[in-house]
């Protein structure tokens, strides 16, 4: 009863939108759940897909810097990640034109460098210097493209963030000989091929049949269920959620601290109102350099893990939908809610993965014939790829005008425990009343347009900087 | 092909660029919020024309090489596409409250319903107009150009549209209405300005070049759902060369683009093209950075006027 009582009492505190985003979140899960257990989705796949969310949640994280903290308007998702997958990818990959497999750099008859096998001189291995050398380039890069556009106004950056990407698909798609051109970059080894233990952990756990049962009620239905092997590929799938899962804690575990340091706190403000900070004297440049920065490192590391995930990198990854995908995930979750990042990332594997799905699974044709609605129907579900595009755009558009601060905006991450139980004296203001006043005022505000928005001192508002 | 003929290129490519940054600097300058949807706008114009040249067929006369039912087309095409803008604002932008930067995000999900209604509709192949093509104008050859009146076509519209606009701003009452509504849009109101009509006003023009751009590009290339999208970038450098929300500035700013995006092919070989450079001289760059040189532009000027040519203090 015990257990019963707390999840009671832990549901009864959320907010609305938490408990929305509880309900989706379970029946999400519940759907994968039927689907393994009905053999409909194979366990590998659905480590991939699980693999794929922790990698929207890294970019997601990474944007949350730029857009949630500080207000950068960061069109350059998509070149960052890139810029990550090919850093590890140029370095490890099986046809790259100038990969380090037989690396040697001497001078004077003192070899510097030298490579072998996949390590550097036999210790490291080279997917580590990959990570290194993407995040050092992703770095390089983000001060390069924020030294002309971070001083300008915040729409200009938009635009020029989005040329430069452009420019850095090019380069990648053109320059043949070191990045393959649009061939692109395959045979990459996992990200932990070549480490002592975890390398080759895959192959040496035994393999596991679940056998297949049938089950029903004599005479009514009988139904298939289970029935897979789980092998090396099962293993290596688990390691690289593993991967993923040691990233995104460790990201997680920095932005909170970052979050509700001094530093993070000026980024607020500068978010907010950047004259003011300018006025207290803060170098707002220097913020948003460091804030730009530090997102693009983490974008280029979903993209180190992407490139040893899916094992083949191309220019096409740096297309911009990508980064219009993961503004979604960022502006649905609530700008700056790290919380509101993890579950956008959910939703928009579910719309990737999830109209591709469904065009499978629906049937081709409307099974009543009307005029219109027949052929309408067909053309939707037969071109899954401009169905998503179509779902995409609507998303956007309905958030921005229903939810402009996002689902689950960041007021309770804001608050810092110890702070609250400093500072619960009289004529204080209860943190909890905030959250709750605040998601009784942004559920009007659903219902009665962005008028009945709250307008709370305490609460910053996830959705918008003023002009 | 000679410098001439280069030129002659960008000129018609600057025509199109022109038309398109006039669209999204007007409506930047009054919706006071950068367009994403823009280039979507422009594929909208282009795939009416098609459609509506495909009923009214090779109607009537020829005018510099294209039938009646082009211009037709075109009219339609640029009807359209102000059509649907007039429609998305009322519909979509007019309820937000968001401030600018919210308004920039929506507009993007407009340019990808803009976009995925036409790829259902279309598919997402590449399509042409049915227009026989024409042989260079032999007059023109002896100098090098080659260029077909489809292309003089072009540039005469695109002539003919800016003059009209520039007379419309400058010496009709709608056109100063428009004018103190970008200056200042509380002084213009308390002045007696309908501004929520001067904004239709401005989404009908601005959408309309916007229709018109679409419709000459895929007069001068070719019609795919994507096109629009891959010129909004090259639009926008030109927007913000000439000054974000500046008319005059985005003509200047779109004829230079336009030119500088057609002029790539000679930048390995300038030492043989200009004078009084070393014959080997030459910058090492495919046609397949245009784009990306544009950009590299528009940065290298915003470092040196974050304003751009004609804009206001922009910082």
């Amino acid at each position: 009863m015990n257990v019963v009582d707390g999840v009671r009492g832990w549901f009864g505190e959320l907010t609305r939108a938490e408990r929305g985003v509880t309900g989706f979140v379970v029946v999400l899960a519940a759907l994968l759940l039927v689907g393994l257990v009905t053999g409909g989705l194979a366990p590998t796949y659905f480590l991939y897909l699980v693999g794929l969310v922790g990698m929207y949640v890294l970019l997601s994280f990474g944007l949350n810097v730029q857009w949630g903290y500080t207000g950068l308007i960061n069109f350059s998702v998509a070149a960052f990640f890139g810029i990550g997958a090919y850093g590890t990818a140029l370095l490890t990959a099986g046809n790259s034109p100038v990969g380090a497999d037989g690396w040697r750099l001497s001078l004077a008859g003192v070899e510097l460098v030298w490579v072998s096998g996949a390590r550097l001189y036999g210790l490291l291995p080279l997917t580590v210097l990959g990570l290194l050398l993407a995040v050092a380039l992703a770095a390089a890069v983000a001060v390069a493209i924020g030294i002309p556009t971070l001083r300008l106004r915040a729409d200009y950056l938009a635009i020029a963030s989005l040329g430069l990407a452009e420019v850095v698909r090019l380069l990648f798609l053109n320059q043949r000989g070191v990045t393959n051109g649009s061939a692109g970059l395959r045979g990459l080894p996992g990200f932990f091929d070549g480490w002592p233990v975890l390398g080759t952990l895959p192959q040496t756990l035994p393999g596991v049949r679940v056998h297949e049962l049938a089950v029903g009620l004599p005479g009514v239905f009988t139904t298939r269920l289970l029935g897979f092997t789980l092998g090396a590929p099962f293993w290596q799938a688990l390691l690289n959620v593993a991967l993923v899962l040691a990233m995104v804690t460790a990201v997680y575990a920095v932005l909170r601290r970052v979050h509700r340091s001094p530093w993070g706190r000026v980024l607020a403000t500068i978010r907010s109102d950047e004259d003011l900070a300018e006025a207290l004297g803060k170098d707002t440049y220097a913020f948003k350099m460091q804030s730009f920065v530090l997102g693009s490192v983490i974008m280029a590391l979903a993209g180190v893990f992407y490139a040893h995930l899916n094992l083949f990198v191309s220019p096409g990854d740096l297309a911009p939908i990508n980064t219009f995908y993961v503004w979604i995930a960022v502006i649905l979750g609530g700008s700056g809610s790290n919380r509101g990042a993890i579950f956008g990332g959910f939703v928009v594997i579910a719309i990737r993965e999830g109209t591709r799905f469904l065009g499978e699974v629906l049937p081709a044709s409307f099974p009543v014939d009307l005029p219109l609605v027949t052929s309408t129907y067909a053309t939707v579900v037969n071109n899954f790829a401009s169905t998503r595009l179509l779902a995409v755009g609507v998303l956007i558009i309905l958030v921005m005008r229903f939810r402009p601060q996002g689902v689950l905006p960041p007021q309770r991450e804001l608050i810092w425990p110890s702070s609250v139980a400093a500072s619960a004296g009289p004529g204080e203001t209860n943190p909890r009343e905030t959250i709750e006043e605040d998601a009784a005022a942004g559920a009007h505000g659903t219902d009665a347009g962005p008028d009945g928005e709250p307008d709370e001192p305490a609460v910053r508002n996830g959705g918008e900087t003023d002009e | 092909m000679s410098v001439l003929e280069y030129l002659a290129n960008g000129l018609v490519f600057s025509s199109i660029i022109v038309l398109s940054s006039i669209g999204l600097s007007l409506v930047y300058s009054i919706a006071n919020f950068a367009n994403f949807a823009h280039g979507d706008t422009m594929t909208v114009g282009a795939y009416t024309a098609l459609v509506t040249f495909g009923f009214v067929g090779s109607l009537g006369a020829e005018v510099l090489g294209l039938p009646l039912g082009f211009f037709l087309a075109l009219v339609v095409g640029v009807a359209v596409a102000a059509a649907v803008a007039v429609l998305t604002h009322k519909i979509v932008y007019e309820p937000l409250d968001v401030g600018s930067i919210g308004l920039l995000i929506t507009s993007i999900g407009v340019a990808f319903v803009y976009r995925a209604i036409v790829q259902l509709g279309f598919g997402t192949g590449f399509l042409e107009f049915q227009i026989p093509l024409l042989r260079p104008i032999d007059a023109l050859l002896p100098f090098g150009i080659r260029m077909t009146l489809h292309d003089v076509a072009i540039v005469a519209s695109a002539v003919v549209l800016v003059a009209g606009l520039h007379a419309l701003l400058q010496y009709t009452d709608l056109g100063r209405k428009m004018r103190a509504t970008a200056d200042n849009p509380s002084l213009a109101r308390v002045s007696g300005i309908r501004t929520d009509r001067i904004e239709i006003w401005t989404w009908v023009i601005g959408a309309g070049l916007a229709g018109a751009g679409g419709v000459f590009l895929g007069l001068y290339s070719n019609i795919s759902p994507r096109m629009g999208f891959n010129i909004l970038l090259v639009v926008f450098a030109a927007v913000i060369l000439g000054g974000i929300g500046s008319v005059y500035g985005a003509m200047a700013g779109g004829f230079l683009i336009g030119m500088i995006n057609q002029l790539t092919p000679i930048l390995p070989r300038l030492g043989q093209e200009i004078p009084f450079l070393p014959e080997r001289f030459g910058i090492p760059i495919g046609i397949e950075y245009a784009n990306a040189i544009a950009f590299l532009i528009m940065v290298a000027v915003l470092l040196v006027r974050p304003s751009g040519i004609a804009g206001e203090e922009a910082v």
